[in-house]
């Protein structure tokens, strides 16, 4: 029976043995991708995958491997590894018990790790169900490993040719925080499996934040093939190492693509897993505070002797002032630029180094403009920190 | 010791002087008269000191809280000329005490003055910036020290730009010091100087 588990991994083919079922597959295709900070590229990827599912559905083992190489010959690879065990806990309630772990390496330059044990509770019938879940590991950017703990909460809706799922949950990951709210949907039209994933990255601290969506085409070619074509945006994954980006891929499956469900993830999408991480190993971490309303821009003299030029842009205002290390700490009031009827401006006495600003518009309260480095005061406020080069 | 105490009299006379602290309420200004001339008696900058007491004052902080910030201000310097040097200028230390309190460690300050020569202002001003953007402090330092050795100011300050432009289009801090230290030949997270770090970052590549 192992030979011909072996056997039918070779060929792709699903091979039920006495101790449950093992399904292989093989992705391999092509793809446009752009990720935040790079230029477009294009990349090959193969991707060759393994499943034991339990012979009474008691949980299921799976691997996957990804070898990405993009047109400027770097490559990325990645491998990682799901199992699920689940238990009946009364009727309609399901127990799962979980264990993720992968790693991977962009270019030789990032190495990435993570280990995640997960435990989830099901409340479900035939058509529709729910889940609690609660996850804890570690996730490790070369020798900076730093504690997980996710907690989430969703519901899938099942009808005879589609299904529905929402999500929402929680991340920490070190001092990174972060929420996703996602939904998602399968639905069947003819031979064609559609597929797509909208959601919003919310209430992030270090994860970025906005709006991401997927969608992808599975048509079966005969056989145990089939072409799946796929687009769209994804959220840099924090856990895992991926950065976020956007993506088209063209790419074929040699194997059970699996169904049922569950999340559905486009089988194509390429993500080399360049490590971030956004938690400092000592837990330290300027604040990310929101937006401010005054933008600043600083123009240096000619000279060390000249005066400095500030700029704020503060649209609708009617009074704008500022006050910092050299004004003393008094107010002054800025005046209006005469091409630019949102700019304020005013001409400032300044040495070299470091300065601290704040930014009163119409008599509210003092903030740290944009085009500073926010920083928390001594004094339970915020404080514009800028350079004068 | 009592040329110290000495100094410490003189000075007192000094600063009590300094109209701007009349902005203070009397108990305040006493505690931060004393505070700043007994930081001038051991050579340390007053002026980061009253600046911090005037901002308390125009943010209506109550004045105990005022006296502990100028407090903390003056040892935060000390603490920084100790790591960096006797000789540290003002601008310095003040770049240097916004490093510490972004999480960098003493020792990395102290790294990155045998690494780089003066003036360090730029380069803490940049570790400081890189932190409070949200990159993690130990990469942070680890990026700003490989670039130390012959990087120009400017082009700390450009790398700094860039990782604040990718944070901007939603990319982790993290992984954008990352990728753009690779850009400039960096390894990230060793301490392999750059190839050619006087030359500016990269634009974007391919990955």
């Amino acid at each position: 029976m192992r030979v011909l588990a072996l056997i039918g991994l070779a060929c792709g083919a699903a091979v039920a043995t006495a101790s449950g079922q093992i399904t292989p597959g093989l992705d391999a295709g092509i793809a446009a991708v752009k990720y935040d900070g790079f230029l477009l590229s294009g990349a090959a990827s193969v991707a060759p995958s393994v499943r034991w599912d339990h012979p009474r559905g008691k949980g299921f083992v799976s691997a996957r491997g990804t070898y990405l190489r993009f047109e400027s010959g770097n490559r990325s690879l990645d491998a990682s590894m799901r199992g699920s065990w689940f238990a009946a806990l009364a009727p309609r309630w399901r127990g799962e018990l979980g264990l993720g772990l992968g790693a991977s390496d962009y270019a030789s330059i990032a190495h990435f790790s993570h280990g995640i044990v997960d435990a989830r509770v099901h409340l479900m019938d035939q058509v529709r169900g729910g889940w609690l879940a609660t996850s804890f590991g570690q996730s490790s950017f070369g020798a900076g490993p730093r504690p997980v703990a996710v907690v989430a909460i969703g519901g899938w809706l099942l009808r005879a040719d589609a299904a529905v799922f929402a999500s929402f949950d929680r991340s920490f990951v070190g001092d990174t925080a972060y929420s996703d709210l996602r939904s998602s949907a399968r639905l069947q039209r003819g031979v064609v499996l559609l597929e797509g994933t909208l959601g919003a990255r919310i209430l992030s601290d270090g994860a970025g934040r906005g709006v991401y969506g997927e969608a992808s085409a599975t048509v079966p070619l005969g056989g145990n093939t089939a072409l799946i074509v796929a687009g769209g945006r994804y959220p840099t994954d924090v856990i895992t190492g991926s950065i976020a980006g956007s993506y088209l891929s063209a790419g074929f499956r040699l194997g059970a693509s699996g169904g049922g469900i569950r999340k559905p993830l486009p089988a194509a999408r390429p993500r080399p897993a360049i490590p971030h991480s956004s938690s400092g190993a000592d837990g330290s971490r300027g604040p990310l505070l929101p937006p401010a309303e005054a933008r600043l821009e600083v123009a240096p003299g000619r000279s060390t002797d000249d005066p400095v030029k500030l700029t704020l842009y503060a649209a609708g205002a009617r009074v704008v002032e500022i006050s910092g290390d050299f004004t003393d700490w008094k107010p002054m009031e800025l005046r209006r630029s005469l091409t630019n009827g949102e700019a304020w401006e005013g001409m400032f006495r300044m040495t070299r180094g470091i300065h601290r600003i704040n930014v009163r518009r119409d008599g509210g309260p003092w903030t740290a403009p944009a085009g500073t480095t926010r920083s928390a005061d001594d004094f339970d406020g915020e404080v514009g920190v800028f350079l004068l080069p | 010791m009592m040329l110290a105490a000495l100094l410490l009299v003189v000075q007192v006379g000094v600063a009590a002087q300094d109209p701007r602290l009349e902005r203070l309420d009397p108990e305040t200004r006493s505690v931060v008269v004393w505070v700043v001339d007994s930081a001038r008696a051991v050579g340390l900058p007053s002026e980061p000191l009253i600046q911090r007491a005037l901002e308390g004052a125009t943010k209506g902080a109550a004045g105990p809280r005022i006296a502990a910030a100028v407090r903390r201000l003056a040892t935060d310097l000390g603490t920084a000329r100790t790591a960096l040097s006797q000789r540290t200028s003002a601008p310095e230390l003040e770049a240097g005490v916004a490093a510490l309190r972004a999480g960098a460690s003493p020792e990395v300050l102290t790294r990155l003055r045998d690494a780089r020569r003066p003036p360090l202002t730029m380069a803490l001003a940049v570790l400081a910036d890189l932190v409070a953007s949200g990159v993690p402090a130990d990469s942070a330092s680890a990026v700003v020290l490989a670039m130390a050795p012959t990087a120009r100011d400017a082009d700390l300050v450009e790398f700094r730009k860039a990782v604040e432009r990718d944070i901007s289009l939603g990319a982790p801090p993290g992984a954008s010091a990352a990728v753009r230290a690779a850009n400039t030949g960096i390894r990230f997270g060793t301490s392999d100087a750059a190839q050619n770090p006087s030359q500016p970052p990269r634009p974007p590549s391919r990955p």
